[in-house]
């Protein structure tokens, strides 16, 4: 049975913004679904139509069977929403929090006591019940944050990009986390993330979306094979100046056409060389840039990760979005969202 | 039911929030209390020539300007009360909320209520200095509490409007600006630092289309001169009328602009 379906959905903010442009995804029950992209690609927009903070502007979806526009009242029961913002009481303690939101969800008195317990021990905070979340530090605001969305025991929780801003220890922590909810919990787990290696580790299934559009969906392993074998990334230059452009077009142009090359990816600083084995791949290269004259600082090969798959789909990278000059449009998003 | 019960623990949160900022309490009873003894001072040089004017009965500037006190703490109060919703649109503890069965009415009327049980709280400490600055109440208790009544439908009005422009900007800016432009001058443009006799004929016509006047006039009455019922049932209705138009304007507001 699948627990969230859309068909076309779509947000139009004012300005003629598409932030999420006709959007069909399924995902089933027990599954974690992974909706990757740069920040501004509509990933919160999204959430924000499937957990009936904002109406879609058309198209529908479907959340744990009911719609969310002619139902949200009975969405909202069935879901748990994990924003990107920590949104915990901090002059409240832990316990305060959450009894908040079992009332919230008209559980009664004795089941909240329960389920605050169990949650505590459950995201690892047994024993901070009573101290003032203004005490906790951000990882053990997060996973209050994340408990809060659970104390009803929900069929469906989203998390809009539950790790930013946490240290790599605390992420890893999180994700364990997440991983043992859909898989020892059964939740149903519709995830955010700009971050490649949080998609790649956590989720069943992975929809690639950028600019409001979905560009690709399927595992990470499908992804990554419809990529090839290995990627070869030449770095020709250290900055992206013009003179290092140029190095990059040469470059390209001494590569292209030749059978072991499946497919090429320039960045500003580095080009991208999709082949099927690697190791052999490297020598060919070496020789067809000298042939050139061209000289290359330094060249490494890999795996594809879901950057190269986000890379081959959009001709950028993922890192490469954030702090450019979509920015300020990005903002103006945010706020109108807010 | 479940309105009741989310108006409730939702009062409670903020109840418990305003206790435990120290400082906040401690500003709320000092200010009350510096505008009773600073004000009095100031306008003491007025002495007896102000209590020979007419509809005084021989008052002293403290006694006259005691209610003023009441309604000035209990207007600038309210009209921050919006700061606190702020803080919860910024931390996302409102769009998490929305995303939960919460019934939308409570989010609003449950920062409005908690912000008038605080004001009651001072506005009955205030009354009680002034009594032990010799003050005379000349309607005893059944009068202040007629007068609470009527503070609680001023302030009501202001924390529900305060809300409702911090749900329309979701900025403090703006919200600070409004606050700041409209409060003073609604002091000013009443009788609550002068009686309505010392008023220039303008003010005097301006001040029947402010809420406060109508604040003002009523505990004065309580305070200086008895049930006068003209004045109580003005004071009464129109008091009633904007609390409740605060109050639709908040929940208009949350509707409209959730998103």
């Amino acid at each position: 049975m699948s627990v969230i379906v859309t068909s076309q959905l779509t947000k139009v903010f004012p300005g003629d913004i598409r932030a999420v442009d006709g959007v069909d995804f399924e995902v089933a029950e027990g599954e974690i679904f992974g909706f990757l992209g740069p920040n501004g690609a509509g990933k919160t927009t999204t959430i924000k139509m499937m957990n009936t903070l904002i109406k879609p502007t058309s198209g529908t979806a479907v959340v744990t069977g009911f719609d969310v526009i002619k139902n949200p009242a009975e969405v909202r029961k069935n879901i748990g929403y994990v924003a990107q913002d920590v949104g915990v009481d901090e002059y409240a303690t832990g316990r305060e929090n959450l009894t908040l939101y079992g009332h919230f969800y008209r559980l009664d008195g004795r089941t909240i006591k329960r389920r605050v317990k169990e949650i505590f021990e459950l995201v690892d905070l047994a024993g901070y019940e009573d101290k003032r979340v203004s005490t906790y530090s951000g990882g053990m605001r997060k996973r209050l944050d994340i408990a809060m969305g659970l104390i009803h025991q929900p069929k469906l929780i989203f998390l809009d990009e539950p790790t930013v801003g946490l240290d790599p220890q605390t992420r890893v922590h999180i994700w364990d986390y997440i991983h043992n909810l859909a898989k020892v919990m059964g939740v149903t787990i519709f995830l955010t993330t700009h971050y490649m290696e949080e998609a790649d580790r956590l989720a069943d299934r992975i929809a690639i979306i950028d600019l409001g559009k979905i560009i690709a969906m399927g595992t990470p392993d499908e992804l990554k094979q419809a990529i090839g074998g290995d990627v070869v990334t030449l770095t020709p230059c250290e900055s992206g100046d013009e003179a290092c452009q140029e190095f990059l077009r040469q470059a390209q142009s001494a590569l292209s056409g030749k059978p072991f090359v499946l497919g090429m990816q320039p960045t500003d600083d580095e080009l991208a060389v999709y082949v099927n084995k690697g190791e052999s791949a490297i020598p060919n290269i070496m020789r067809l840039l000298a042939n050139e004259g061209i000289e290359v600082e330094s060249l490494s090969v890999s795996r594809p990760s879901l950057d190269d798959v986000f890379l081959k789909y959009t001709g950028r990278t993922i890192r490469a979005q954030e702090g450019t000059a979509t920015t300020y449009v990005q903002m103006q998003r945010k706020r109108d969202r807010r | 039911m479940n309105l009741l019960n989310d108006i409730r623990f939702q009062i409670l949160r903020h109840l418990r929030t305003l206790f435990r900022i120290r400082v906040w309490i401690f500003i709320n009873l000092v200010q009350s209390l510096i505008w009773l003894v600073l004000f009095t001072q100031v306008f003491d040089s007025l002495g007896a020539s102000f209590a020979q004017l007419p509809g005084l009965e021989n008052a002293s500037y403290l006694q006259f300007f005691a209610p003023g006190v009441v309604v000035l703490t209990v207007l600038f109060g309210s009209a921050w009360a919006g700061m606190g919703l702020l803080q919860d649109i910024d931390m996302g503890v409102l769009s998490k909320m929305l995303a939960t069965p919460v019934t939308r009415v409570s989010i609003i009327s449950s920062r409005v209520i908690a912000s008038m049980v605080m004001l009651v709280i001072q506005a009955l400490i205030i009354f009680a200095i002034a009594v032990v600055m010799g003050v005379n109440i000349v309607t005893g208790v059944p009068g202040v509490l007629f007068a609470i009544v009527l503070i609680s439908l001023l302030g009501l009005g202001f924390a529900a409007f305060s809300n409702g422009l911090a749900l329309l900007f979701k900025r403090p800016e703006p919200l600070m600006g409004v606050i700041n432009f409209v409060a003073l001058p609604a002091v000013f443009l009443s009788s609550t630092m002068m009686p309505p006799e010392l008023l220039p004929g303008w003010l005097d016509t301006v001040r029947y289309f402010n809420p406060v006047d109508y604040g003002v006039v009523g505990v004065r009455d309580l305070v200086l001169h008895g049930y006068i019922w003209s004045d109580l049932w003005r004071s009464t209705l129109v008091l009633g009328a904007w609390a409740t138009a605060g109050i639709a304007f908040g929940t208009l507001m949350l509707r409209s602009r959730a998103e």
